[in-house]
């Protein structure tokens, strides 16, 4: 596959959320706001692109029977050098992204393109699954986010969207509020491939 | 069993050549990031009690002697209470004048329910414990009468009596301390 496929297989194709339904956890979490959701999305794709990088680098020292422990040390280490290097240079982008970092280690698309993707391919096509990946996280992580906050709050990147009128579902904002929107926004997917 | 021993070795490796760069890093950022700490800390002091100079004091709790920046007289004292909420630690950071009246706080840590408890951190919550003292503090739920009282937040009466009971506490001991050490001036 080309450099361009690898890119675009991510946004819609094998969306990380909505075809591959990875990374549950920090998508209930972080999709109860635009803003989180984006913070969330282009905090995971810079990891994800820096961890296919070094697991495509590695792969052939890596045996085979412990490379999933590896990758768990790789990308915790890798991780928190992030969050220390944030915290220490540049404070102002850490405050707003800091609080999804340890959210990012838990995030199993990162374990899961490494061990899908970045072990067998090249650092080129890594980078490029890793670009289109991130992005179509962030992307499906914004549009769970805009239908949860302007639902439960009346409100999109905090600005008011909803008349004042409008009482805010606040089920939206909960768990099972994610778990609804999620349900029905992949149907929704199945449906236009179906047609397709 | 050599091969056991061999793939034990090798994941030995990259752990400690993880905890190397890792070991590294922090020594290289620690310093910095308490720097930034202590900064933004001294930064939210500020905004609370303006154009003062402060003292740090470790007592019962740990607080902060607010004294005007010229006259040097005492504008009050600044703290951060911390209690448990729904789910998980409140951290509220609160100034009050020389007689413990609240002049303003701010909910600086939370975790709670999105939507309910999270409105704690607005500044409508905030305003209505400004000018507010220690007796005042009780939730309207726990019986505490308008205007008199910290009218509970829709869906979040714990959230409330996490910052409400938190402050009193504090505010209290605070009382101790001062009038025990003769410092209230």
């Amino acid at each position: 596959m080309s450099f361009i496929s690898e890119l675009t297989k991510g946004i819609i194709k094998e969306n990380p959320i909505f075809v591959i339904v990875l990374g549950m956890c920090p998508t209930l979490a972080t999709s109860t706001s635009v803003s989180n959701a984006l913070g969330m999305g282009m905090a995971a794709t810079f990891v994800l692109v820096c961890s296919n990088i070094f697991i495509s680098l590695i792969k052939n020292v890596t045996p085979d029977k412990i490379r999933i422990p590896v990758y768990v040390v790789v990308i915790a280490a890798f991780v928190s050098i992030v969050d220390m290097s944030m915290a220490a240079y540049l404070p102002a982008l850490h405050k707003s992204l800091g609080l999804f970092i340890p959210l990012i280690v838990v995030n199993c698309i990162i374990l899961g393109r490494a061990e899908a993707f970045a072990n067998k391919n090249n650092v080129i096509n890594s980078i490029a699954d890793g670009i289109g990946m991130g992005l179509g996280f962030t992307l499906a992580l914004t549009v769970v986010a805009t239908i949860r906050e302007v639902l439960g709050n009346g409100t999109w990147l905090n600005i008011k969207v909803m008349p004042s009128t409008y009482d805010p579902m606040l089920i939206t904002l909960l768990a099972p509020g994610a778990f609804i929107t999620l349900g029905f926004l992949m149907a929704l997917m199945n449906m236009i491939k179906e047609k397709k | 069993m050599k091969m056991f021993l061999k793939l034990g070795l090798t994941l030995l490796a990259f752990c400690m050549v993880a905890t190397a760069l890792l070991a590294y890093v922090n020594s290289l950022t620690k310093p910095k990031i308490e720097a930034i700490k202590i900064k933004e800390a001294q930064e939210a002091r500020e905004m609370l009690i303006p154009d003062a100079e402060f003292e740090e004091v470790h007592g019962a709790i740990d607080y902060y002697i607010a004294r005007d920046k010229t006259t040097k007289a005492l504008k009050g004292y600044t703290f951060t209470a911390e209690k448990a909420g729904y789910s998980g630690a409140v951290k509220t950071m609160a100034a009050v004048d020389s007689s413990l009246t609240i002049i303003n706080i701010k909910v600086v840590q939370q975790t709670e329910t999105p939507g309910l408890g999270t409105n704690s951190t607005k500044p409508e919550f905030a305003a209505q414990f400004s000018g507010k003292n220690a007796s005042q503090l009780i939730v309207d739920k726990d019986g505490g009468v308008a205007p008199n009282c910290i009218k509970a937040l829709t869906g979040a009466t714990i959230t409330t009596r996490a910052v409400t009971n938190a402050l009193k506490e504090y505010i209290d001991i605070l009382s101790q301390e001062i009038n025990g050490k003769g410092e209230a001036k």
